[in-house]
């Protein structure tokens, strides 16, 4: 009697993950197969090779490349590190992915953060752009630049922000555990390295989150705003609704209705204006098939934010077209993430930054 | 890391969480030789790919660190890092070069006194099964190196490659096929020595 050839089971069966009664049928099989006995030494012989391959030490340039890339993302000092080093990490560049800068940043962060704790945070100093003079300032107190003037507040030791002509700043509390601006009109830059949650900005329709990053936020007469990222993330938090906005990336703010759904600056106009019409409940039907329609890989930012947004009965559709570029996690089941479950929605969107 | 010495304590895990860079660099001299090796031999002995992916899998690490609960081995966690790593990296290559010569390492573990020839034909043996890892889809690399390099277990692997140990077994069964066709002139050439 001779048995079906024995091949799917061989890497189980050299691996020793065979069942006791499937390893006695491998073995009888291949006593008698010429084939499978054939294919047997293969998968030793190749699983042998591999396996003595050595372990390769990796070069210091790693490690000495993850704090000078630190040092490059967020020009932070990094005690470890002599100038010279520093400079010479300068004139390097690794093609790595804004994940990885957003990575870079927040690990900077990290490490300057023990030290941030450590000591007292510093008052507001205000510069003004075009006259050059410093002086601090105190919490409560307005910086306006109605006059056509610009400014620089200096956040500490974290950052820098930029007012733009025509802006109005009110600086907030200084504690260890938190810095805050009110931004009640016009356009602020900021640049902040700073462990997540330590900066924030208010504004009429939503507070701007830093989670270690740089941006542009924007906010008009009628209180309606929009925040721009350059790098890192923020996030946009408003009566419980939040919007994650990595670099790249923008999100419109409008007053009673809080943070807007984020979108890529370089998604199709299509796709932009029906984000547009999404939030401001214009033929939301009609926006989410050209959402859908237009989406690209990197438009699962749009998408993910939409699960939780759209109509009950579309959401299965928006679940569809975002499983079409990555299906989920295993353990995050479609039926998790139509009930918004708080944990599969987040494993989702782990997964789903990688091409963010 | 499993394969190579257990885990790392429970306290540097903890010191990383609240952000100590001491920890950070304990961690990493911890897992900076396995996570480096996978890179180098997934990419073919490319040691500029296998230093960027080193630094981006600890980058991404310490970012998200916080987030990791300890439902899993850290291991297996950092494991999958690794891979998504790779397999991404991968994916923004055409075909891996093959064909040009890999970085000249003599990769096979070597015993002691060792002749020119012995020398010479490890060598050789370890350009070859650089080539033929690196000849593999993505997936069945990962596989293969996670398997026989870093010695993991099938339900490991699972945890690691995001998949059900059916597939595991399914790309195992396929990178063998591949690598069997690739390494049969090397096999031949062991087969006449012996």
């Amino acid at each position: 009697m001779f048995t079906r050839h024995v091949d799917d089971s061989l890497p189980r069966y050299c691996d020793g993950e065979l069942s006791t009664a499937d390893r006695q049928r491998v073995d009888a099989h291949v006593a008698a197969c010429e084939r499978c006995r054939l294919a047997l030494e293969e998968i030793q012989f190749s699983a042998s090779v591999v396996r003595q391959l050595k372990v390769i030490s990796a070069p210091p340039s790693v490690w000495n490349g993850i704090v000078e890339n630190a040092i490059v993302e967020a020009g932070l000092p990094w005690p470890e590190r002599s100038r010279r080093q520093t400079r010479r990490a300068r004139g390097r560049s690794y093609p790595l992915r804004w994940a990885v800068a957003c990575g870079l940043v927040l690990a900077a962060a990290a490490g300057v953060y023990l030290s941030i704790r450590a000591t007292m945070p510093r008052p507001w100093e205000v510069a003004g752009v075009n006259d050059g003079g410093t002086r601090r300032m105190a919490a409560g107190e307005w910086v306006d630049t109605g006059g056509g003037s610009a400014a620089r507040i200096i956040v500490g030791q974290l950052g820098t922000v930029d007012v733009a002509p025509q802006t109005r700043v009110r600086l907030g509390q200084v504690s260890p555990t938190e810095y805050r601006l009110k931004l009640d009109r016009g356009t602020i830059s900021a640049e902040i390295n700073a462990p997540p949650r330590l900066f924030i900005v208010d504004t009429p329709a939503s507070a701007v989150v830093d989670l270690g990053c740089a941006y542009t936020v924007t906010v008009a007469e009628n209180g309606a705003g929009e925040l721009r990222m350059t790098k890192g993330w923020s996030s946009l938090e408003w009566k419980g609704r939040e919007s994650l906005v990595p670099a790249g990336a923008m999100c419109r703010t409008r007053p009673g209705s809080g943070p807007g759904t984020p979108y890529f600056e370089d998604a199709s106009a299509a796709l932009k204006r029906a984000v547009d019409d999404f939030d401001e409940s214009k033929n939301r039907s009609e926006a989410l098939d050209v959402i859908l329609g237009e989406a690209r890989v990197r438009d699962t930012l749009t998408l993910w934010h939409l699960l939780s947004r759209v109509d009950v009965s579309d959401r299965a559709r928006v679940y569809e077209r975002i499983a079409q570029f990555e299906a989920p996690p295993v353990g995050v089941t479609r039926d998790r993430i139509l009930a918004l479950d708080a944990d599969a929605l987040r494993r989702w969107r782990e997964e789903l930054a990688w091409k963010w | 890391m499993d394969g190579a010495g257990g885990e790392i304590s429970p306290e540097i895990l903890d010191a990383c969480r609240r952000g100590d860079r001491e920890a950070f660099r304990a961690l990493y001299e911890a897992y900076k030789d396995r996570v480096y090796s996978i890179a180098f031999y997934f990419f073919q002995a490319d040691a500029d790919a296998a230093g960027e992916v080193t630094q981006q899998v600890f980058l991404k690490l310490m970012r998200e660190i916080a987030r990791f609960r300890g439902e899993a081995a850290f291991s297996t966690w950092l494991y999958r890092l690794v891979v998504n790593a790779c397999v991404d990296r991968a994916r923004g290559r055409r075909a891996d070069v093959v064909g040009e010569d890999p970085v000249t390492l003599d990769t096979i573990a070597a015993s002691p006194a060792l002749s020119h020839e012995e020398m010479f034909a490890r060598h050789e043996v370890a350009t070859s099964v650089q080539r033929a890892i690196a000849t593999l889809p993505p997936k069945l690399r990962a596989a293969i190196l996670l398997r026989y390099f870093e010695d993991l277990s099938y339900s490991d692997m699972a945890d690691a490659l995001n998949c059900s140990i059916g597939t595991v077994a399914s790309r195992l069964s396929r990178g063998h096929r591949l690598l069997a066709k690739k390494l049969a002139p090397v096999r031949m050439a062991f087969r006449s020595e012996e």
